[in-house]
């Protein structure tokens, strides 16, 4: 316990109050710092760019979490049919861009996605579609890096759907069928239920992944076209790294703390409600 | 318990990426150096050269540390790009360089937050006053009254075309004005199949993020505009630069000489793919174009009302809070020799970028074409934002305004609130 203790201390516990003290300050990191009070976090609360970050990065969670969950299930239920010939080939290739750096990732996409010398608008030019320059398309940037990240990323939840599904006893099912219910019933009233602990774990991790963005976005769009993928992240990363004002950096990287601590305690608290009825 | 536990793990990580930088900074102990002008220095140099002026400069610095045997310095080449990602980290980790090259219009940050040390004794020497340096150059080196670092290369931003495409568009000569050159862009750009996107386009006109920031205040130049007057005070929204805005997004949008949504990368590829028959680059592009077979030329930016004009890039390198007094004058020392008539003669030579010293006459950089090219054209350059040390907030609001007046947007209109926006930046 207490190498652990020390572990966490030095390399977690420490750095999160170092950073907690930055916040109250002034400071780019060279020279002395000037303590401020709460004056950063009252820059976050009025600056309106700022602000917008904290709607971007919104809209990405509720763009990115429901979507990479749903897909990530589908291919799930479909990966766990004994009939499927082939699974563990499927699964692996599904999960392969998981285990993917996301820079890596996203360089590759950026490049299919150039709409003078990607392969994609090629091939879709030849069937009679123009996808256009969509990383600089406002309404359709924040859209397209969700889709990477969902690219990257649903195979590692598929992978803990499947590993829930196998832990589902075959006699619920059968008892169901014995009652007479279909496959969508068994699915309602069988498999979501028993999925709940998963569910939770799955929610709770897309979101937290969604809140912190960024490796996709720093790649593909630097934040635009004009801060429209400008997430939090992304913004602690441009006003610690660019403008080195490393005391309000960190006071915007407490705030995305904070919100993501309160969403995920409600979500576990609203899983954890939800698997005490199904117990019960 | 439990419950708290996970996430609050999980989610600290975006604040521990910042603790990382929460050294306080204020101790510049360096663990080389010595207390005495006897003792051995040792210097680390970081720059982004990374083409052929890298390996010129690695030989400097080597010639450097045979020519004398006080100091050493050894130099690490990274990209540009990783320099800004890593300089703040390291140096307040204490792992930083002593030195560091970066580009010019980052220097008036780093100075205004502490990163480095003033050189106003090394411009006071004697020797410096007599290598006859760059004035504009030097002016970048310039914040708040004092020196932060010496110019390592200054050089205005060019057009560079392929001779071949222009050949078979029976174009002769490069033009001189900007209705030429539009008039030549429509000429070299093609829809063969006529679907409104062109295969090929006449010039490869970013609309954000341009090479060195400079390609719209070059435009802006040459339409008798600019971003700051000599007052620090904006000047983004001015009718000269409403018209050359006007001017470029009806270019773009109405004759298509170019797609939109470029940023400085994208119109490399272009160019050097062979779809775009111009580019408005610095004097690396020469050795890509090289690289992918294309018969190039280089001219200055064609004027427009005002005559012909350029953004400068500058690259500057300056002396971190990290070194001590001994490598400061270590680094000054350096800094002579670079400055020397042989060296800035071999480094603009090797690196392809003009003379940093007006002392050294055009015949004794021919040999080079790229240099000879450029060195023509030097004085149209101007150093961007100057001092500045908002540049990136002033630059960005630019960024904003063309990107969307070339995508539809009115051009009075977003440089109004470019305008508004970077003059909060300058008043901060």
């Amino acid at each position: 316990m207490l190498p652990a203790l020390v572990i966490l201390g030095a390399f977690v516990f420490w750095p999160m109050l170092a950073a907690l003290r930055l916040s109250f300050t002034e400071s780019s990191g060279f020279g002395p710092s000037r303590w401020v009070g709460l004056a950063n976090y009252s820059t976050i609360f009025h600056d309106p760019k700022i602000l917008k970050t904290l709607g971007i990065t919104a809209m990405y969670a509720v763009m990115f979490t429901p979507t990479a969950i749903i897909v990530a299930l589908l291919f799930a239920l479909v990966l766990t049919n004994k009939a499927l010939i082939g699974r563990g080939a499927f699964r692996t290739a599904l999960f392969l861009p998981f285990i993917v750096s996301m820079a890596v990732a996203a360089f590759a996409w950026s490049y299919l996605l150039d709409p003078q010398l990607g392969l994609l608008n090629y091939w879709l030019s030849n069937v009679g579609i123009h996808l256009g320059n969509v990383l600089q398309d406002p309404r359709l940037a924040l859209p397209t890096v969700v889709v990477v990240a969902v690219w990257k990323s649903f195979g590692f939840y598929m992978v803990v759907f499947i590993a829930g599904l196998q832990q589902i006893p075959e006699d619920l099912y059968e008892a169901a069928r014995i009652d007479g219910a279909g496959r969508w019933r068994r699915f309602v009233y069988v498999t979501v239920p028993q999925l709940s602990t998963t569910f939770a774990f799955v929610v709770v991790f897309a979101t937290i992944a969604a809140l912190q963005a960024f490796d996709q976005i720093y790649v593909m769009t630097g934040g635009g076209p004009y801060r429209h993928t400008q997430t939090v992240v992304a913004e602690i990363y441009s006003q610690g790294f660019k403008k080195l004002d490393l005391g309000l950096a960190s006071a915007i990287s407490y705030v995305l703390l904070l919100i993501t601590l309160v969403l995920s305690l409600v979500q576990f608290r609203f899983f954890g409600r939800h698997e005490k009825d199904v117990v019960g | 318990m439990k419950k708290v536990m996970l996430p609050l793990a999980v989610a600290a990580s975006a604040v521990l990426a910042l603790s990382a930088c929460s050294g306080s900074g204020s101790d510049n102990t360096s663990a080389a150096g010595g207390d005495g002008a006897s003792k051995h220095v040792s210097l680390t140099f970081w720059h982004g050269y990374t083409e052929a002026d890298g390996k010129v400069l690695d030989q400097i610095v080597d010639d450097f540390n045979k020519s004398q045997d006080q100091v050493t310095i050894t130099d690490v080449t990274k990209t540009w790009a990783d320099i800004g990602d890593t300089l703040l980290t390291s140096l307040s980790a204490k792992t930083g360089p002593d030195l560091v090259a970066l580009p010019a219009e980052n220097l008036p940050i780093y100075a205004s937050k502490g990163a480095f040390q003033k050189l106003d004794d090394f411009y006071d020497s004697d020797e410096t006053k007599g290598a006859s340096l760059n004035e504009q150059a030097v002016s970048m080196e310039k914040v708040d009254g004092s020196y932060y670092g010496v110019p390592t290369g200054f050089v205005p931003l060019s057009v560079i075309y392929n001779k071949k495409l222009f050949a078979a568009a029976g174009i002769s000569a490069f033009p001189t004005t900007w209705d030429e050159w539009v008039a030549d862009a429509k000429k070299l750009t093609k829809d063969a199949d006529g679907d409104g996107t062109p295969e090929q386009y006449g010039l490869a006109l970013p609309d954000h993020a341009t090479v060195g920031n400079g390609v719209w205040p070059s435009l802006f130049y040459g339409g008798g505009g600019g971003l700051v007057d000599d007052s620090g005070h904006s000047v983004i929204d001015s009718d000269a630069n409403v018209k050359t805005l006007t001017y470029w997004a009806d270019a773009v949008r109405k004759d298509h000489i170019s797609p939109t949504g470029l940023d400085g990368v994208k119109s490399d590829g272009l160019f050097s793919s062979g779809k775009a028959a111009m580019e408005i680059g610095g004097p690396w592009m020469a050795g890509v174009a090289a690289d992918n077979k294309i018969d190039y030329g280089i001219a200055g930016v064609p004027g427009g009302s005002a005559g012909p004009a350029a953004s400068a890039i500058g690259i500057s390198a300056g002396v971190t809070v990290q070194a001590d007094a001994d490598q400061k004058a270590a680094a000054e020392k350096f800094f002579a020799y670079f400055f020397s008539q042989d060296v800035a003669t071999k480094w603009s030579l090797g690196s392809g970028w003009p003379p940093l010293r007006t002392d050294i006459p055009a015949s004794a950089v021919s040999s080079n074409p790229v240099v000879k090219a450029l060195t023509g054209i030097a004085g149209t350059a101007r150093p961007l934002l100057p001092g500045v040390a908002n540049s990136v907030d002033v630059l960005a609001a630019v960024d904003e305004a063309t990107q969307k007046a070339l995508t539809g947007g009115d051009p009075a209109e977003l440089l109004k609130a470019a305008s508004a926006t970077a003059s909060q930046a300058l008043s901060e």
